[in-house]
């Protein structure tokens, strides 16, 4: 299947879910779907299409979070990423762990950096901060303050 | 106290040239590796340092063994040096079996290091003295056997004194073709004994932690560098006596004992530089095939007369 | 001077660690034991256990899982036992000065005797700082 047979089988396929999709490149697609139909559209990447899971990204934004998931179609060379606008101060979205084992680490830390909560991952705990973490702190939110009095945060000159 | 005298010319002469050999290996590796290397004297810096360093002992170790490993090590160079250098100066004071009772003390050292391992409470240096035991284990033979190659062509002599009088006498053991194979089974197997590449697996294999050693420091870990620089001094001079004439000292005899010394070392040195390090089931079938062959092969041709 | 110290630093055994560097700084230390700029030649070796080191090499800014690790491994070096802080960000973290991750400099948690500046410092720099470092324990022995 070429670019543009698998583009516009996925439009028609998910005609409800897609909300906008933005060809950026040759090689990059965005596809900006609902929320709900996230596992849907990702089961057919990985499934049918014989897409490979990259890894997702979470953006940070005013009003919204934003999770991007990236899948390669390495036979013709694209790269389609998902988007997925989560509004605040409800963030949750559905995991794909129990779809493929690559999807488990990237959501732990999308989930402790960030604090998007995943229904359905069999184990949400920490992977990249230390233990004696304060939880529901997230650091790579917008509102992220400094907690730690004993931090020392001028070079001294 | 002739005793006494002799053990201070056993420690103290062996410690100074053992130290100097292991610098000369230092200088030679780094001369061949296209650097200057460090300055000679190096070796004696570096236990001088070490004594001055605190003494750690790992908690739940055992502190007799953990301690008592390289004094054992230390105390049988001592005297395996001490009867070296008694049947080289004058040779009519061996007794015999003495060659026997050398052969027996060379293996403790090796010992002594994997029970320093054991000791030491650390899965790292276990694992580097169970390598060290399958090496002793595999290099033993080829050594007994290519010892076995000068006491057959030297008239069957058990004592250390009367394998130098045939050999002065009839030209050395490493002139006849049984004795060169000999030899060379001999430096391969000191190479393993001290620990040297390409045999170093048990030393230096976990090459980021430094196997059975891993956990000694201070006055322990100076103990074990002056005991190794020593074994080297030793089994050089070993070698020189079985194979080479051993030292005699009028005149001229003295600059060709220096010589052959060095020409050993000097073996011992570019074999170190030039190969890689294998792996322990590469060197146990080395030596339980290859080398105990040649070794077998050379006791056939002294038997044969060769 | 003493000579246990003399001893010292003239046979100085060196042990690396990396608290969470980018690796640079490691690069360029292990530069300096190859033939072209040959730390060996002033005695100075590469050990692999901590036990036998005397000299700290630390790089990287110690991120908080690795500030428990570093301060246990500084009472694990047997003394005396000198600290050489390699590169920006072991000095005030360089660029990770804010990051919610690196909370404290390295010389907050360990005593450190040498300041290696450079990101990453060339090796020619770290021998000098090597030097620099023997010259100030002669002074403060004298």
């Amino acid at each position: 299947m070429t670019r543009d047979e698998v583009l516009n089988d996925l439009r028609a396929r998910f005609a409800g879910d897609i909300l906008d999709l933005v060809e950026k490149s040759p090689k990059r697609v965005y596809i900006e779907i609902r929320v709900e139909s996230i596992r849907d559209v990702a089961l057919f990447l990985f499934k049918d299409l014989g897409g490979r899971f990259n890894t997702a990204s979470g953006v940070d934004g005013r009003s919204q979070m934003e999770i991007l998931y990236h899948f390669t179609l390495e036979d013709i060379n694209l790269l389609i990423s998902l988007r997925v606008r989560l509004e605040k101060p409800n963030l949750e979205v559905e995991s794909l762990a129990p779809l493929f084992e690559a999807a488990n680490w990237v959501e732990r830390e999308i989930h402790e950096l960030l604090g998007i909560n995943f229904k359905g991952h069999p184990d949400l705990r920490r992977l990249l901060l230390p233990d004696d973490w304060p939880r529901g702190v997230y650091p790579l939110r917008q509102d992220y303050r400094e907690w730690d009095p004993e931090a020392i945060r001028d070079r001294g000159v | 106290m002739a005793l006494l005298y002799l053990l201070a010319f056993g420690v103290v002469l062996t410690a100074t040239l053992g130290l100097l050999a292991s610098g000369l290996d230092r200088k030679v590796t780094a001369r061949i590796q296209y650097r200057v290397g460090p300055p000679l004297w190096q070796p004696f810096i570096d236990i001088v340092k070490l004594l001055g360093k605190e003494n750690l002992v790992p908690a739940g170790a055992s502190k007799i063994t953990f301690f008592g490993a390289p004094l054992v090590g230390f105390a049988s160079v001592v005297l395996v040096s001490t009867l070296l250098w008694v049947n080289n100066l004058t040779p009519s004071h061996s007794f015999g079996g003495d060659l026997i009772v050398v052969l027996y003390l060379l293996a403790i050292p090796s010992i002594s290091v994997m029970m320093g391992g054991f000791a030491s409470r650390n899965p790292l240096a276990s694992m580097g003295a169970s390598r060290e035991m399958k090496l002793i284990l595999s290099y033993e033979l080829p050594f007994i056997l290519a010892v076995l190659v000068p006491v057959i062509k030297t008239g069957y002599a058990i004592r250390l004194g009367d394998l130098l009088g045939p050999q002065a006498q009839n030209g050395v053991v490493a002139g006849s073709l049984s004795g060169v194979l000999a030899l060379g089974v001999a430096i391969l197997c000191v190479q393993a004994k001290l620990g040297l590449v390409p045999f170093d697996v048990a030393e230096a294999e976990t090459e980021i932690v430094s196997g059975p050693l891993v956990e000694y420091s201070g006055a322990a870990m100076a103990l074990c560098k002056l005991t190794k620089s020593m074994l080297l001094f030793v089994l050089l001079f070993f070698l020189m006596t079985l194979f080479m004439g051993g030292l005699r000292w009028n005149g001229m005899h003295l600059v060709y004992g220096l010589l052959k010394f060095v020409g050993l070392l000097a073996v011992v040195i570019v074999i170190r530089n030039t190969n890689p390090r294998v792996r322990i089931d590469q060197a146990v079938r080395f030596f339980w095939g290859r080398v105990a062959v040649w070794a077998v092969v050379a006791v056939v041709l002294a038997f044969l007369g060769k | 001077m003493g000579l246990k110290l003399a001893a010292l630093l003239k046979s100085l055994w060196v042990f690396h660690l990396s608290t969470g560097s980018c690796n640079n700084c490691d690069i360029e230390v292990l530069d300096c034991l190859t033939p072209r700029f040959d730390v060996e030649r002033f005695g100075i070796l590469l050990v692999g256990s901590i036990k036998h080191a005397d000299v700290l090499l630390v790089t990287g800014s110690a991120n908080r899982k690795s500030m428990q690790r570093v301060k246990r491994l500084y009472e694990q070096v047997p003394k005396p036992c000198l600290v050489v802080a390699i590169g920006e960000c072991a000095l005030s973290r360089g660029m990770f000065i804010h990051s919610y991750n690196c909370p404290l400099p390295v010389d907050r948690i360990i005593p450190v005797d040498v300041y290696i500046p450079g990101c990453p410092p060339k090796p020619e720099a770290i021998i000098a700082g090597v030097l620099k470092l023997t010259a100030k324990v002669k002074g403060r022995a004298r």
